[in-house]
């Protein structure tokens, strides 16, 4: 059974049995739980986020060529995805409490194509970059080579593809979480009644929405010039 | 924050909407300030992204009249930014190894001319 609870029977010392109070429905618990597990997810990226802020203050010059060279149509228009992408996933839950389950699917599926939107156009920037040499591993991202990148946009790159990669890693966990959050919906484990998964995958989703609030200024921004950005004109 | 199915859905609803005008604004703010305001970028762009943050934390996060769970994160990030104070704000500063260290340009660009040198 889904929800099936058998309270745990205490006995006293003269033999009356008492019901353990039993958490299984601790809506509270379980959102707290979620938000700790959240705080380690920015103490995570609060780490990589310092060490982008050490070496951007050693090469500050380095990091504002490097940004401009970012294709920011191609990072704006992944900005829009995952705003959108946040209202679409906050809308099926509102939906799912006002028992509109059908509804608060569809908004789940809106969400999932609007992630995997957001994968693909990672995936072509990350492809022009790579043809451009711009790639970890690459001859240009390694000091002391002929071609060799300076040095302060070597650690600019590597931190960029290191963090959208995590972050790019999140989103798939988030897409993962958001099928299984379908099937537990289809088999009726998740119910207007009973929503504290959604309401956790909804506030994960936010989370990996935030952390990109900071990647994109952080990263496409900060060498604010030209229109457009792209490897292909910023080297 | 209420734990039932009780849900003013259109208030709601009007709520996320506006929230999502506000966060486009402040995203068309992020793109066009460079060209407004070019003297203080980074600190402009963190700003813009802080109230971003702000209002998806309160509205689209529900932490608006959450007690225990708003003081745990304001703790936290009061805890990250003692952290980016020491180490940006006093270290980095300060920083007395560049010519030893392998994350300055000193080091690194005279190993990568002697490299040179040697072919």
């Amino acid at each position: 059974m889904a929800h099936a609870y058998v309270p745990e029977i205490a006995t006293d010392r003269e033999g009356n049995e008492h019901e353990v109070q039993g958490w299984q429905d601790d809506f509270y618990g379980g959102k707290l739980g979620f938000w700790l597990f959240m705080l380690t997810e920015v103490m995570m990226f609060g780490g990589m986020f310092l060490a982008l802020a050490y070496y951007n203050t050693l090469h500050a010059q380095d990091y504002i060529e490097a940004s401009a060279s970012l294709n920011r149509l191609l990072g704006g228009t992944n900005t829009v995805i995952l705003l959108v992408s946040a209202l679409t996933m906050g809308l099926g839950l509102l939906k799912m409490r006002a028992g509109d389950v059908k509804g608060a699917k569809l908004m789940i599926w809106a969400t999932i194509i609007l992630a995997t939107a957001f994968l693909v156009i990672k995936g072509f920037e990350w492809r022009a970059e790579y043809n451009h040499g711009v790639f970890l591993g690459l001859p240009a991202m390694q000091p002391g080579n002929e071609g060799s990148l300076p040095f302060g946009k070597i650690l600019f790159f590597g931190m960029y593809f290191t963090m959208t990669g995590l972050h790019g890693l999140h989103i798939i966990i988030g897409i993962g979480l958001m099928i299984w959050l379908l099937k537990r919906i289809n088999s009726e484990k998740v119910t207007p009644d009973h929503h504290i998964l959604y309401w956790n995958i909804a506030l994960y989703w936010d989370i990996v929405h935030l952390i990109w609030v900071f990647v994109f200024p952080y990263y496409y921004m900060i060498g604010g010039g030209d229109i457009v950005g792209g490897v292909a004109h910023g080297h | 924050m209420d734990t039932n199915t009780t849900v003013n859905y259109q208030v709601e609803r009007k709520r996320y909407y506006k929230v999502l005008v506000g966060l486009l604004l402040l995203t068309t703010l992020t793109f066009i300030q460079p060209y407004i305001y070019h003297a203080a970028t980074f600190t402009s762009q963190m700003l813009i992204a802080v109230v971003k943050a702000w209002l998806i934390l309160m509205y689209y996060m529900h932490l608006k009249g959450e007690k225990l769970i708003g003081a745990t994160v304001i703790f936290s990030l009061f805890l990250v930014t003692v952290f980016f104070v020491i180490v940006i704000g006093i270290d980095v500063p300060n920083f007395q190894n560049a010519t030893e260290s392998h994350i300055t340009s000193q080091v690194t660009d005279h190993a990568a001319n002697t490299a040179h040198a040697a072919h």
